[in-house]
């Protein structure tokens, strides 16, 4: 009998909304920039790069061997991995204060607010897409290549699900708490040395003064989903299912906690922004 | 019951009036999370009901709770407590070009308003020519909206909005909007969807709008329901309170009806005789700063007399507020007047209050034969208030139209001229 606007639709129901919303934040990212879509390339690149030098030439570290029984490399070994970190931090960047800068129009019509949030997830992991597609070149190029591949787009899935999650769960929490955008840029920075991005694990002590160190930094979700896609692209070996089951308990508990954070905080931001 | 297409039943919204908002995280930490602030029913047990089909209309003063029920209408808002049904497709006009972002041109938000508004591709697809040319907006369609002029960006907005083809319409206050070629266009476009049997609820303070274009209307104070019925019965009853308490305020604040020997106003004159305080009585006698148009009025100057002054005229202007001084009778008529040194009062009172609704500042004077003892502007602001049907102008001209048509017409004409002669 109720009917209300606020009708029970699934999000489904929003995949117009919420394409438009990414299309609007692709659209307008480079706008005005002389360079444009070029930036979402040389920024990756020039990364690389820099970290190569100082880490191939200044730290000597050894990467793993290759899948194609060539020694490591380590400029693509680093590149498989940093472009699964840079697609998570940019998303959470960006994503984090997108539910404030649709303020205005959350007051003046009504849609979930998720809507927002997720088209920009989407926008930003479209250039992730691209840029891991663009190191999958380069990976066949050198002859690097394994059925492994295949499993990718199963990683992929947990990826964007799991990204999209901590990212509505930022951004809702972030019209609370608007100090939350600036206190990421620091987390974000910590994390990126706690991750395994720039060295291999391997080179983490397995204990350190009785602290089981390594074993810490696996826990981390983001050292798991960029271990797992490296096994899969570089050394072309599908994870065991531990790894898989890992992936899809972190996926399914940030998604239910941004189920919850919608149900409890989501429905009112409205009132708040 | 009839059939309702918005049924509102004993809503609240309540807000919390924070001192101070506590978005900090370093402000929750130290000063833990406090209290939630005063509480505030922007509505309170508000219940109505719109039938389908028909035009309603919210009125109310400043903070009535209007905009907060049309948000709750529109499932901006979640009520505190009671129920809300909306059945139908909903599209709110809250904002004119609220989703527009600057760097898309208007094509393109035309995809992204459209799918905020709930319309499918192929629904944007279809209506887009429609769109571009109802607003209007040329060949600027492909340039970027952060180009467009404020008007274009509105009327792109409306078009927008009534082009998805709603079920209910939610308007709030934008509906004058670019120029009268436009805003023509706007309302023949809500008299056309009124006429398809779109329910359109509407948010205005333009009260002559709202008993034109309603079929019923809602009052509301402070978030509670005064009265609910016919648009005509309703504004009246809210017009009437509105000039009631326009008419109490003035007696508290007495500066509001005078401003003798005030701050930087002008006065002039040698001072023999000074208007010390100017009232304004109304039909009954009472003192109030709003007037109708049509009753009875006085205007009264108090004068204080320094020294015995043999001849005195007294006068009044009444200045509108568009800087028009549209009359200024005076005394003369009456003789000069002896004026015994102490105080006293002079009475202008006219049996008709020829006014227009508007605002009118009094000016006064006290002088003989080009001798001014006192010349004082702005002594006193009159509100006039119509009685409904508004005229154009300042003043109401009185006359008598009589009608002739047929064979007479030419005849009477004639006539006419002879009695002239």
């Amino acid at each position: 009998m109720a009917v209300s606007v606020r009708s029970s639709a699934p999000p489904w129901a929003y995949s117009g909304l919420i394409w438009n919303f990414a299309v609007r934040d692709v659209k307008s990212r480079f706008k005005g920039a002389i360079l444009g879509w070029a930036w979402s390339l040389i920024v990756p690149i020039a990364t690389v790069v820099i970290y190569s030098l100082v880490f191939s030439v200044i730290f000597r570290t050894t990467p793993p061997p290759m899948a194609n029984g060539k020694p490591g490399n380590y400029a693509l070994w680093l590149l498989t991995g940093l472009v699964v970190w840079t697609g998570f931090s940019s998303t959470i960047t960006t994503g984090v204060v997108s539910l404030l800068a649709s303020g205005p129009l959350l007051q003046k019509i009504y849609f979930p607010s998720y809507a927002p949030v997720i088209g920009s997830v989407l926008s930003s992991l479209m250039q992730t897409g691209i840029e891991l597609s663009i190191v999958l070149v380069i990976l066949l190029a050198v002859g690097n290549v394994g059925l492994s591949w295949l499993f990718i787009v199963f990683w992929a899935a947990l990826f964007v699900v799991f990204v999209g999650s901590v990212t509505y769960i930022l951004a809702a929490l972030n019209v609370s708490f608007r100090d939350l955008s600036y206190l990421i840029t620091v987390v974000l920075q910590l994390l990126f040395f706690l991750t395994p991005v720039i060295y291999p694990i391997t080179l983490a002590p397995e204990s350190w003064h009785g602290i089981p160190v390594r074993a810490i930094l696996e826990l981390n979700p983001l050292a798991q989903f960029i271990e797992s896609f490296r096994s899969l692209a570089y050394a072309a070996v599908v994870p065991g299912p531990a790894t898989w089951g890992a992936l899809l308990i972190w996926t399914l508990v940030c998604l239910g906690l941004a189920t919850l954070t919608f149900d409890r905080r989501g429905r009112d931001i409205g009132e708040q922004v | 019951m009839t059939d309702a297409a918005i049924r509102l039943d004993e809503v609240s919204k309540r807000f919390w009036l924070a001192q101070e908002r506590r978005t900090g995280l370093k402000e929750r930490f130290v000063r833990g999370r406090g209290s939630k602030g005063k509480e505030f029913f922007a509505l309170k047990d508000a219940s109505f009901e719109v039938p389908r089909g028909t035009t309603f209309g919210l009125v109310g003063h400043n903070g009535s709770g209007k905009s907060t029920a049309l948000k709750v209408i529109a499932g901006i808002y979640r009520p505190t407590s009671g129920d809300v049904m909306v059945d139908g497709r909903l599209s709110a006009l809250l904002e004119l070009g609220a989703g527009f972002h600057g760097e898309l041109t208007g094509r393109e938000n035309i995809r992204l308003n459209g799918a905020i508004l709930g319309m499918s591709r192929s629904q944007v697809d279809a209506a887009m020519d429609g769109i571009i040319d109802f607003s209007g907006i040329g060949d600027f369609i492909d340039t970027p909206v952060k180009v467009y002029s404020s008007g274009m960006f509105v009327r792109l907005g409306f078009a927008i909005a009534v082009t998805v083809e709603p079920e209910i319409l939610a308007i709030d206050e934008v509906i004058a909007v670019g120029d009268e070629e436009f805003q023509r266009k706007c309302f023949d476009r809500l008299y056309e969807l009124r006429r398809r049997g779109t329910t359109i609820v509407l948010v205005s303070h333009d009260l002559g709008l709202m008993e034109e274009i309603c079929d019923n209307v809602v009052w509301l104070d402070h978030g509670e329901v005064q009265a609910v019925g016919a648009s005509r019965d309703v504004v009246r009853g809210y017009l009437d309170r509105v000039n009631r308490r326009e008419g109490q305020a003035s007696h508290v604040d007495p500066t509001a009806v005078s401003a003798p020997d005030g701050s930087g106003e002008v006065r002039t004159g040698s001072g023999d005789v000074r208007v010390s305080r100017v009232q304004v009585l109304d039909g009954e006698g009472a003192e109030s700063v709003v007037l109708l148009s049509d009753d009875p009025a006085t205007v009264r100057l108090h004068y204080e007399a320094l020294y015995d002054v043999p001849e005195a005229t007294f006068g009044v202007t009444f200045v509108h507020e568009s800087g028009v001084g549209v009359a200024g009778p005076n005394s003369s008529g009456q003789g000069p007047w002896h004026i015994e040194q102490g105080v006293g009062f002079v009475d202008f009172h006219v049996d008709s209050l020829v006014l227009n609704p508007g605002t009118f500042t009094l000016s006064v004077a006290v002088a003989n034969r080009g001798h001014f003892f006192d010349q004082a502007e702005r002594q006193a602001t009159i509100k006039v208030r119509g009685h409904g049907a508004d005229e154009p102008g300042l003043v109401r001209m009185r006359g008598e139209w009589t009608h002739v048509s047929g064979p007479m017409a030419n005849h009477d004409e004639g006539e006419r001229h002879g009695d002239g002669g």
